[in-house]
This record gives structure tokens, sequence and C-alpha cells, in this order.
């Protein structure tokens, strides 16, 4: 008969889920093999001759000794050699296992328990079904009733035997959670499991202030850590404790876990007991599971543990103290599961570590390392090893690495294999290195940095290994020894430095935005500025230039500027009153407006040169005529004694201005 | 106003790394990757993206951590932690690093402004040594011609490494894991594979929320939220 799984299972009889993987394909391919018989496959038990070729014995296609061919049998037109004897133990071990049991009904099963509890007592709502748990769509589409609050919580699967076949039985948990009286159901529901449709019965909690004495309170896990505030990496002792009944009685766990984000079991340090505790006046017999856990991310954490209670089914050795009642009978596989805890994880301090820090935190001792032999040849490996005692977190410490010295080379052996689910751990571990030595004389081994992080003081704490002295006599070492070494030390730097670095202190080069500058709007615009400058130099040049082959222009506009000057003055002496200084400043207007059609200082130019300067119907008319008087008031109170024609020169103002009006333009 | 403004960004900048920085030291990578990323949003820098792309590593966002990185070394190349981390998130990762041609990898050598900066000032430096002396009237000097045409082979020795930043900035990176590489720009498309955050892609066109992206062995189309560019704000 064969039986299709939807998907390999790991029973529960210590395989995995990875070898469950094995067992499904090697079970495949020996029925694939079987169906196919292909000729001549290597390692294949089963060879066929094919048809109108004369029958020949099997020969065994590994070259290891095998048992002696049984004749041949001959079938029809075809012969088939008899298989020798199968000793694939993989094999055997997976047509031993009991087959999985996925074509009985699915049956669902819900109850809270206790049924009945008073307001803001806890119950449990719990839910199983004899169906693996990966074939459900869970969680269901129901609604809580109003008034009763549910917090999923744990969920598992485990398998039972059931008439030489294993019985998957998946189940899951909820809190729930009243504060009023009330009865509250949780109305029949649908699931898919199996493929199938399977109706999960109707389940009914009461709260009522009195329960009956005679109902007992839902059972639960109790979870006790050691430390709720841990470093990172650093492990506790977890211990999860199944309460025992009234009279004694006192279940075991299967499948204990300690469920939380960021947490790592390690299954390896578990250990179960019994012990007697008094508890509220009276001693109360517990079932403990004891078992190492390790953080892997820092902040808040809630955990929870969650296990199946098995009746006296106890994995493994178990030590009971005191006095025990163990039901008997199969057990009923409930899920059970504790109130979350809460645990603080700290990053480890960034200063002061020191050198080989691997990561251990909590309290640990370096033994005195052993070395096979203390006199050593250069080029010959020796073994060096070295036990860690210690307390927790034992089969996750990892080995400092070998450092990196001239003399030696050193390199770290693999550890072993971890020992198996239910053995416990040691209390040690061991390093274990293997030595080179590079050059001859007597000498110590090289001390291997390690520290550990003590989490009580928080400071990191020296534990080097420390080395031997040995003598290294001269050996037969080749010529590209050294090479060899110098590139294994080269390649174990690079591997060193490839490490998440620690945080920068300071910003660093900053700018205003991580596009490109060249992409920014503003870029062309910058980089116009300078073409802009420059074409300012050089149109500037060429003006420049021109204005030194062309003087003129700067004179004239050098006597327009000084001439508006000069007329101001001259309307300013013309509000005055003030003959004189009217006098003096039309003369100078009119000199200034003239002064660059000669090669002269303006002071020098007389009336005549004014003259010259205006066109002849000006120089004969009035114009001229103002000209003249200016120059002759001006020339009286310059020279002679007294103001001859002063009194009457503001009288020619307006008809002067015309006249420097009309030079202004000539400019 | 402009720039008591920018000075009022800078010191809050300043003081979400600070903030950040604790928030680290505590152990809540979130709240400081939070922080980090505010601060260099108001004001890249090298620093703060580093410190970016290791609380996003610590968070277990690698292809945010690669992009901060790679963002830091893009304004300063010569970081050498976020190269370091770069190098240990790709081999711890199993990611790739960008295909970069060789006039990338020659603009990867200096700040990715420094380029501009120098292609601008050898240029003008070219051109006023050959415009200012005759402007200015200086002496002939056969200094003024070498100091030109060494601004001129500069300007123009940069200007691979110019078009080397530019085609940078449309280099990017995925963000999320197993990201979809799609035949079409359409959610029923086809997927041609899945790509891992961290993975590099060059951005080749946009439409609509997705973007035609060229992996270093496949061209296909993402949603644009899934990259994010070297030349965006973080």
């Amino acid at each position: 008969m064969v039986t299709f799984f939807r998907k390999p299972c790991a029973v529960a009889v210590g395989l995995n889920r990875g070898q469950g993987w094995l067992l499904m394909c090697g079970l495949l391919a020996a029925l694939a093999g079987s169906a196919t018989a292909q000729p001549n496959i290597p390692g294949s038990p089963f060879r066929l001759a094919p048809a109108n070729q004369p029958p020949r014995p099997a020969v065994p296609a590994a070259p290891t000794p095998a048992p002696t061919p049984a004749p041949a049998a001959v079938t029809g037109a075809g012969t088939f050699a008899t298989p020798p004897p199968f000793h694939d133990p993989l094999l055997n071990l997976m047509m031993a296992q009991p087959k999985l049991d996925v074509s009985s009904p699915v049956v669902a099963s819900a109850v809270f328990d206790p049924p009945v509890v008073r307001p803001g007592e806890p119950a449990f709502y719990r839910v199983a079904l004899n169906a693996l748990e990966d074939t459900m769509s869970w969680p269901p589409a129901f609604d809580a009733p109003a008034g009763l609050r549910l917090e999923p919580r744990g969920r598992g699967q485990v398998f039972q035997i059931a008439a030489s076949m294993m019985q998957p039985r998946a189940a899951f948990n909820y809190h729930a959670l009243a504060q009023n009286p009330g009865r509250f159901t949780i109305p029949e529901y649908v699931i898919r499991a199996n493929g199938q449709d399977v109706k999960v019965p109707a389940a009914t909690l009461e709260v009522r202030p009195n329960p009956p004495s005679t109902v007992a309170p839902g059972q639960i896990l109790v979870l006790d850590l050691a430390q709720t505030n841990l470093f990172l990496g650093q492990s506790v002792r977890c211990a999860i404790r199944l309460p025992g009944q009234p009279g004694g009685i006192v279940q075991g766990l299967t499948q204990v876990k300690v469920e939380g984000n960021g947490l790592v079991t390690d299954q390896a340090s578990a250990v179960q007991r019994i012990e007697t505790r008094p508890s509220g006046g009276v001693p109360v017999a517990s079932y403990v599971y004891e078992v190492s856990v390790t953080p892997l991310q820092t902040g808040e954490l809630s955990v929870f543990a969650q296990g199946f209670a098995v009746g006296n089914r106890f994995g493994g050795p178990i030590v009971i103290s005191g006095p025990v009642t163990i039901p008997g009978g199969a057990p009923l596989y409930t899920l059970l599961d504790s109130d979350p805890r809460r645990i603080r994880v700290r990053p480890l301090p960034t200063t002061g570590m020191l050198p080989g820090f691997t990561g251990a935190v909590g309290v640990y001792h370096v033994g005195t390392p052993v070395i096979t032999t203390n006199v050593l040849r250069v080029g010959e490996p020796v073994r060096f090893s070295v036990q860690v005692r210690g307390t927790d977190g034992l089969a996750r410490l990892v080995a400092p690495p070998p450092p990196q010295i001239p003399d030696w080379q050193v390199f770290p052996v693999a550890p072993g294999a971890p020992p198996p689910p239910g053995v416990n751990s040691p209390g040690f571990t061991t390093f274990n290195y293997t030595l080179i030595p590079m050059r001859e004389g007597r000498q110590m081994t090289p001390p291997i940095p390690f520290c550990r992080l003590d989490p009580v003081t928080e400071s990191y704490v020296d534990i080097s290994i420390p080395g031997l002295e040995v003598t290294v006599e001269p050996g037969q070492a080749v010529a590209d020894l050294e090479t060899l070494a110098q590139a294994a030390r080269v390649e174990e730097v690079e591997e060193q430095k490839l490490a998440l670095s620690g945080l920068t202190g300071s910003t660093g080069l900053a700018t205003g935005s991580l596009v490109p500058m060249q992409q920014q709007a503003w870029f062309p615009w910058v980089q116009a500025a300078p073409a802009v400058l420059f074409l300012g130099l050089w149109s500037w040049d060429r003006r420049r230039r021109f204005l030194e082959k062309h003087p003129e222009v700067i004179r004239c506009r050098r006597a327009r500027r000084a001439l508006r000057r000069q007329r101001r003055i001259l309307r300013q002496a013309q509000q005055r009153r003030d003959p004189a200084a009217f006098a003096s400043a039309a003369v100078s207007a009119l000199r200034i407006a003239c002064a660059p059609y000669y090669p002269a200082e303006p002071r020098a130019l007389v009336s005549a040169d004014i003259l010259a300067v205006m066109e002849e119907s000006e120089r004969v008319g009035p114009p001229g005529a103002v000209v003249r008087r200016v120059f002759d008031a001006y020339n009286a109170r310059e020279f002679a004694e007294g103001e001859n024609g002063l009194e009457t020169v503001l009288e020619s103002a307006p008809a002067l201005e015309q006249v420097l009006a009309r030079l202004e333009e000539k400019l | 106003m402009l720039s008591i403004a920018g000075a009022r960004a800078v010191s809050v900048a300043e003081a979400l790394f600070q903030q950040g920085a604790r928030a680290y030291a505590e152990g809540t990578y979130p709240l400081a990757a939070e922080a980090f990323r505010e601060s260099a949003r108001l004001e890249p820098a090298a620093g703060t993206l580093q410190n970016l792309g290791n609380a996003e590593w610590q968070r277990g966002r690698a292809g945010h951590a690669v992009l901060a990185w790679e963002q830091a070394l893009w304004l300063h190349p010569f970081n050498a932690p976020a190269r370091n981390n770069l190098a240990f998130a790709r081999r711890t990762a199993y990611l790739e690093s960008p295909n970069l041609r060789w006039y990338e990898v020659i603009s990867t050598w200096l700040p990715m402004n420094a380029w501009a900066w120098i292609a601008g000032f050898s240029f003008w430096l070219s051109v006023g040594m050959g415009v200012l002396p005759g402007v200015l009237r200086w002496n002939k000097a056969s200094w003024h011609q070498l100091v030109a045409a060494l601004g001129l082979a500069v300007f123009l020795l940069s200007l691979p490494a110019h078009a080397g930043v530019n085609t940078r900035a449309r280099l990017g990176f995925i963000l999320e894991k197993d990201t979809p590489l799609r035949l079409t720009p359409t959610a029923e498309a086809q997927v041609v594979t899945r790509l891992a955050a961290g993975e590099p892609a060059r951005l080749v066109r946009e439409r609509g929320r997705y973007a035609l992206v060229r992996t270093n062995r496949q061209l296909g189309w993402i949603e644009r939220d899934t990259l994010g560019l070297l030349a965006s704000k973080p």
C-alpha cells in the first residue's frame, strides 16, 4: 500500500523535517526504480536483461564485497537476476516507519477548559483535529462573542500511534477572558483540513460568580525565566513547569517549545524532572522541563512556552523526587501553553571590547590547554585543545579566531556535531586548533585572544587561551610552505575585515541633494555666470580700445558732465541774484563747453575762442552778444576797479541758457 | 531667510542624527533608522547614510541598507566603513555588485559633485587664461598658455567621469526581497524572475507605477516603489 503525503512530515521518533524529505525521496526513488526496472542502473538492486540477448548473471555495480548472486530466475522472454540482499539502512529505516494516517475522516473538537469560570478568570479555548497542521486553513473565520476576549496563543502538532499508523493531531489554543457573567458560545464553523471541509463544533463558556467546586481550573504551564534583562546572545535558563493535579498526579510534556520572535532554543541543554514544591501550604508535585534560550534580537521580546501533555510518556531520562502519581492509560495529547513573559534584550556594550570576542556572554572559564606533544617538527601539524567551562550557551560558544603570527600557522578545527536532543550538555566545550610551527627552537605556542562579556559587571573580561612551551625541531618543510602560510594569512585578514562596522560619530561630508549637481536646474545658470563675466570683460576691453582711439569722446563726455554742473551753479547764482557768481559760472560754463575743441585748458579760453566755436549767424547775432556781455562783465569784475555791466548780466540769463544748450548739443 | 532656514535644517538634522545614534545604541533599530533617514532627508551626509545603512541592516532590510551605503559612497567614496559594510552585506546575502562601465568606474574615484566642479573650473580656467591676459593687458608669458592647456586637458579628461556620474544617477537597488521582475508593466504580467533585496538595477524608463530596469542579467518591469535610486532622497 502506498500512502501519499501532502508534505513529508517529521515523525515523532527523532526525525526532523529534512530527514522526512530524505525518506520521501528515497521511497519515491525506490518505487520508481521498481516500477520502470531500468537495466543496469548503478547501485540499483534490480537488473533487467533485455530480450533477445543471452541471459547473463547479475554483476554487482559497486566494488564492495557483495553476497554471492542467487541463480537467475527465467520468466517468459526476459531473464531477471535475483537481487542481492538489501542492506540500505536508510531505506530499511524508512520502510520500518509506521504509515501516516491521512485518509481517516477528520474530526474536530473544541472545548473551553474549564467550561465554567468566574468573571475575570481565564479559560482556554482548545481546538484539536486529527489532521496535519500544514493542510489547514488556520485561523478560521469566526467571531468571538461580544464580551469575550479571545487571544490566540499556542499551536502545534503531534503524532500518536493508533492501529500501527501515525495519526497527526493538530491543536490550537486561545486564551479566553470575560469580565461579566453570561454564557458565551462560539458557534459551529467550518475549516479546510486535509482538503476537506471539517466542522468544528460549537463550544460554550459559562461565566458566573459561583462556579461549582467540582470544576477544576484549566491546565496552564508556568514559564520561569532565570533572568529577564539580558544582553544580546546571553543564554538564559527557562523552566517550564506543569503543576500536578490534585492527588499528586503529574503528566509529562512533549514537543516543549519556547515561542517568541528573536529567540533560539538550545534543545541539547534540555533536562526534565519531577519535583515537589510547597504551594499554598501543601506540597505540589510538578513536571519541570528546563532548557536554555538565547535572544538574537534586541528590544522587548515576548515569549511563552507550550507543549503537549502526554501522561506517562516521558521522552528521555527524568529525575523524580518526592511522592508522585503518574497516570496510566493512553495520553490525551492536550496542547498547553503559558502566559507570555517579556524579556528585555540589550545590545552589547560597544566600549571596552577586547580582542577575541566571539559573542560569549556569561560566565566561562578557560581550562589548561592540551597539546598532543611538546616536541614538534617544523611544518608538522599538531592538535591543540582547550576546554571551556560555563553554565549556559556552551553549545553556541564560538571559538576565537586564531592569531596571525609569523612563526606559527594556526587553523581552527571545525566543531563536531552537537549532541543529539535528549543528551545533556556535558558542561564544557572544547576548542580545537591545529598548529604548525614555522621556525625551530624552544618557544611558546601562540596565545589565542579570547574574551567574554560579564553580564553582571557589563564589562568585557579577558579569558585568553594561554600558550604552551614546546620544542620545535627542524623538519622537512617544503619550500612553498612559507608562501602557502602567507597566502593563508592574507585570506584570513580579508575574511576578518568583512564585518559590520560600528556607527560613525559625525554626519561627515554633506551636500544639499543626492541628485548630481549637473542635473540640477540651477547648474546651467551657474555655468553661464563665468560666460557672462568673460563676455562683459571682452566688451569692456573693446570699448576701452575704441576710446583710446577716440579720446575726444571722453573729453566731450567729461565736458558735458562739467557743463551740467556749471549750469546748476549758474541757476543757483541767478536765483540768489548774485551777479558776480553768475558771471563767473557763466564764463566757466562757456569755457567748459568749448574746451574739447581746443588743445588747451578751459581756463585759457577767452571770448573769441568761444565765439569761434559758434556758427557765423550766432556769432553776430544775439548769442554772440550774450557771450561778449558775459565775458565783459566777468573781465570787468576780475580786472577792473568797478563792476561795469555786472548789474545787467543777470538779465541775459535766458539767452545764456539757450547758448549753453546749443553748445551742449554740439558736444 | 534661506540661510536661516538652511541653518535650522542642519541643526535639526544633527539632532536627529544624535537621536538615531542613541536609539541604535539601545537596540531600537527601527527608531534609529527613522531618525537617520529623516536626518539624511534634511541634510544628506555620508556619515548619516552610513549609519542609516547599519540600522536598516540590523532591522533585516538588506535592500535599504545596501542603498544607504551606496549613497554614502556616492557622496564620499573614501568612506571605508561604508565600503566594508557593502562588501560584508554582499557576501552575507549573496548579492551582486553593480556592473559599472569604465567611465562609471572612473566617476567613483571622487564624490559625485567633484567632477562637475572640476570640469567647470578647468574649463573656465582655460577660457580665462586665454582671454584675461589680453583683456587685462598682462605681459605675454608662456605659463598663461600652459595653464590654459592644462585646464583644457583636465576638462577633457573629466568628461568621461562626468558622464559616469550622469549614468550612475540612474542606478538603483531593489528594496524589497523577492521583488518580481515582470515582462510587461502590468500586475498580471508573467514573472521572469524574482530579485533579491539589494540587487542592483538600472532604471531605463518609467511607465505609470512601473519602471523598466536592467539588472546584471535581465531586463524587465518592476514596481517603481521597489527600486531605490542612488540619486534619490533617502
